[in-house]
């Protein structure tokens, strides 16, 4: 995941890389999206996620659109 | 069929040694740590990685990626608690005082214009040295069920 001063940046790189637009966030919905995924990695209990919980991470994270689509 | 309690156990070690040294431990340390064989240890290493709880480089036994940390200097330095730490990307720079749940100046640059900008993680609260932060952009390349195909380019 790559940090960009606007979306005029990100169709310039997608255009010279010859790849397809993906999923444009704000960095502060990354912040958001950060402290939900990474606050528990250190913890001895964390051991990964299911597919489940990573769909309810996004959710909460107000990530909906078909791109966080999870398929269980 | 592993031991799950000392897998979970060194993948917990590796995890903090990132966040008290800044790099990952040798395969030789965590042996040394778990009074274990570096062979044994070198097993254990590799389960984690094929359960996605890390990722070595390939072919070796070192560890390049244990999120949000990064073993190898990228253009991601997190400062934080006086250390001096690489993420792997623009997500996971966010990541690391995520992770330490403390404050953090980040010296990141830009996507494709090069420049360089600093961020600022102060009590919860993101800043920039632009005072632009809400317009700055973090493109996914992927969808999630492709995250894992490609991780170095995800």
């Amino acid at each position: 995941m790559l940090l960009f001063q606007s979306e005029e940046w990100i169709d310039r790189w997608c255009k010279r890389n010859h790849l397809e637009r993906g999923e444009i966030l704000t960095i502060n919905q990354v912040w958001e999206l950060s402290k939900l995924w990474y606050s528990n990695r250190l913890s001895a209990d964390f051991h990964g996620r299911s597919l489940e919980q990573v769909a309810e991470v996004f959710r909460q994270a107000g990530l909906t659109s078909k791109f966080w689509y999870i398929q269980k | 069929m592993k031991d799950e309690n000392i897998l979970w156990q060194i993948r917990h070690f590796v995890y903090n040694h990132f966040a008290d040294t800044t790099r990952p431990p040798s395969v030789e340390e965590t042996a040394a740590h778990f009074n274990i064989s570096t062979e044994e240890a070198s097993e254990l290493f590799k389960e984690l990685h094929n359960r996605h709880a890390f990722f070595l480089e390939p072919e070796t036994l070192t560890v390049r990626m244990a999120n949000p940390f990064s073993g190898i200097p990228t253009d991601f330095k997190v400062h934080a608690n006086g250390k001096t730490y690489f993420a792997n990307c623009a997500w996971d720079m966010l990541g690391i005082p995520a992770a330490l749940q403390c404050d953090a100046v980040i010296d990141a640059v830009f996507t494709e214009s090069n420049e360089s900008v600093q961020l600022e993680v102060r009590n919860g609260q993101l800043t920039d040295s632009q005072s632009t932060n809400s317009q700055l952009l973090i493109h996914f390349p992927l969808p999630f069920a492709r995250w894992y195909d490609d991780l170095v380019f995800t």
